[in-house]
């Protein structure tokens, strides 16, 4: 595994990141807490993508404030509110935190800090936000449309054009994090499965690579095919879904009805070739637990997916679709870079970041994987390379799962920390899981690309878009709230 | 548009549920039946322990099975042997709490 650790005290770490924050190759991905010693532990990671590994910083911070690191890079500003409502300690200067995980009226206690209350709480500041003018804000969510998340959306308008918009995730928070300390790791994997639904085969996969990176284990290589199957055959349903969901938004209601035929297609897919129509209970440490029915990946894959792409190539052909799509939603290059954005997302905006790559691993160190990109950034671009990826990991599964097996390694190890990734069909997801003697979780950190992406949407869905693009522009973007909001 | 004409002739606006059995449905992962007969008082404790979602517990001579909690993942099969299998039974829809919660008597420690 390449993952370099440097130990840095508080004041250094400023200095390390400024430094990583303006060299181009260096891209900011997870900022959390952990405790050691009485203290609180910040971890910052970097993904250097071009020497294919991943760079961990561990400063231990006071209460008095740690070093704001979202002033040199703001993407991190989503993990240091968090930062502050686990753990308490919050960025030097009195700056302003929103509210991410946990609502307003649990404040003053501290759900990953041991004793869950600090004495001297630091000040709260929430970020102001003043409606002035013409301008005001309309409240949508967060009970929405039958089958969309929790989630409340701040839109400020003056009668169309979106303004502004600001989000509320945590009406989903399960603390999941604070449930997995104490489980034994194997106990664990059923909460993380269930962190994303959507992406639980590579979260699973993530959370078993860090477990298995902290013992010291080798999956055995048909294990690790096995769970590519798994990953790849998520990736096709969920960028099916996405498409469908996209008709939705844009009135395409026969178009919307085609893609969702072949997602229930994908679905029955994934069933008969795993026993669950989301891909739950495939992966488990050390390995697999059930292989990919060989007969049901022939027989029903081709036909998915090529009903899938007929769908989408009918919509490319449709001029109200892709006028709607085009120009709706941009995330620029450099708006994808200062956001750290992973994923499609990302993908979409020139920014051509995937882990399967750009940080190998098995089975994906042994074969080459085409990474899609767009240019345009727009809904537009999005929706190309999902049809892209649909075509890629069809190719990818057939050319893994004659290896696939269900096999187990035993763990060796109990204690230890080790830090695991994998690709979800939203991009990079992380996990970082340490165990204590006693073979029980201390610390496991989820990070869905989920709480990457959101950071973008309301750069997208501000300026140049009215009301009828949000939904679009969610759609596109195709995140998910538990994810974020976990 | 065949399907619009037909709608539109017949003025049904909804099918019969089921319009017809679903084989699919057959192979999805549903909550557990249990044999009575081999459920002893250890291995409902068991059982309890193995369920991460904390739909099982033992309450006196019975296990009871709340199937709100149940998210059908299969481990008490695993631990369970012949005493448990899945009860491929998934249409679970009910006004009524209560008859979600199943109280199975363990039945081989029972006097």
């Amino acid at each position: 595994m390449s993952v370099a650790v440097r130990r840095v005290s508080e004041s250094e770490l400023n200095q390390e990141i400024a430094a990583l924050a303006a060299n181009p190759a260096a891209r900011f991905a997870d900022l959390f807490g952990a405790h050691e010693q009485g203290r609180v532990l910040v971890r910052v990671i970097y993904a250097l993508d071009q020497e294919h590994r991943y760079l961990m910083l561990e400063a231990p911070v006071t209460d008095q404030g740690h070093p704001a690191i979202s002033d040199a890079e703001p993407a991190a500003y989503v993990e240091e509110c968090e930062l502050f409502e686990q753990f308490g300690v919050r960025p030097s200067g009195n700056r302003p935190l929103n509210r991410v995980l946990m609502p307003p009226q649990s404040e003053n206690t501290f759900p990953l800090l041991d004793g869950g209350r600090r004495a001297a709480v630091p000040r709260e500041l929430r970020a102001p936000l003043h409606v002035r003018g013409e301008a005001f804000e309309f409240p949508f969510g967060p009970v929405r449309v039958a089958g969309w998340e929790s989630l409340y959306m701040g839109l400020v308008t003056t009668g169309e054009e979106v303004l502004d918009l600001y989000l509320f995730h945590w009406h989903k928070h399960r603390g999941i994090e604070r449930r997995l300390r104490g489980l034994t790791p194997e106990r664990g994997l059923f909460f993380v499965e269930r962190t994303e639904g959507l992406s639980a085969a590579s979260t699973a996969w993530a959370y078993c690579r860090a477990v298995e990176a902290a013992a010291g284990t080798d999956v055995p290589a048909s294990a690790t095919a096995t769970r590519a199957v798994a990953a790849e055959l998520e990736r096709i349903y969920n960028h099916a879904q996405a498409i469908a969901l996209l008709c939705q938004t844009t009135g395409l209601s026969v178009g919307q009805a085609q893609a969702e035929i072949a997602l229930e297609r994908c679905l029955r897919l994934n069933l008969a070739a795993f026993g669950h129509r989301y891909l739950f209970g495939v992966v488990c440490l050390g390995g697999a637990r059930r292989a990919p029915d060989s007969a049901a990946i022939t027989s029903l894959l081709p036909a998915a997916v090529t009903e899938l792409e007929r769908a989408a190539a009918a919509l490319l052909r449709t001029n109200s679709h892709v006028d709607r799509l085009e120009t709706c939603g941009i995330v620029d290059e450099r708006t994808a870079h200062r956001l750290a954005v992973v994923g499609p997302v990302a993908r979409a905006s020139s920014v051509p970041i995937d882990c399967r790559r750009d940080h190998p691993f098995a089975p994906y160190d042994r074969t080459v994987v085409s990474v899609p990109v767009g240019t345009a950034g727009d809904v537009l671009a999005r929706m190309e390379v999902f049809v892209a990826e649909i075509r890629e990991s069809k190719r990818l599964i057939l050319e893994l799962f004659t290896e696939a097996e269900a096999e187990v390694a035993t763990l060796t190890g109990r204690d230890g920390a080790g830090f695991g990734w994998a690709e979800s069909p939203r991009g990079e997801t992380l996990a970082f899981v340490a165990v204590d003697a006693e073979g029980r979780i201390e610390r496991a950190r989820l990070r869905p690309a989920s709480v990457r992406n959101w950071r973008a949407f309301d750069d997208a869905a501000r300026a140049r878009n009215v009301f009828t693009d949000v939904p679009i522009i969610e759609a596109s973007f195709w995140q998910t709230v538990a994810g974020f909001a976990r | 548009m065949i399907w619009f004409l037909r709608g539109l002739r017949r003025g049904v606006v909804t099918t019969r549920y089921p319009a017809h059995a679903d084989p699919w449905a057959e192979a999805l992962p549903t909550p557990p039946s249990f044999d009575p007969q081999k459920l002893t008082f250890e291995l409902a404790e068991r059982l309890a322990a193995a369920c991460p979602a904390g739909a099982l517990r033992r309450d006196g001579p019975d296990l009871v099975l709340d199937l709100a909690g149940c998210t059908g993942c299969g481990r008490c099969c695993e631990v369970g042997g012949e005493a448990v299998a899945a009860s491929g039974s998934f249409e679970l829809a009910t006004h009524d709490r209560g008859s979600l919660l199943k109280r199975i008597p363990i039945g081989a420690d029972r006097d």
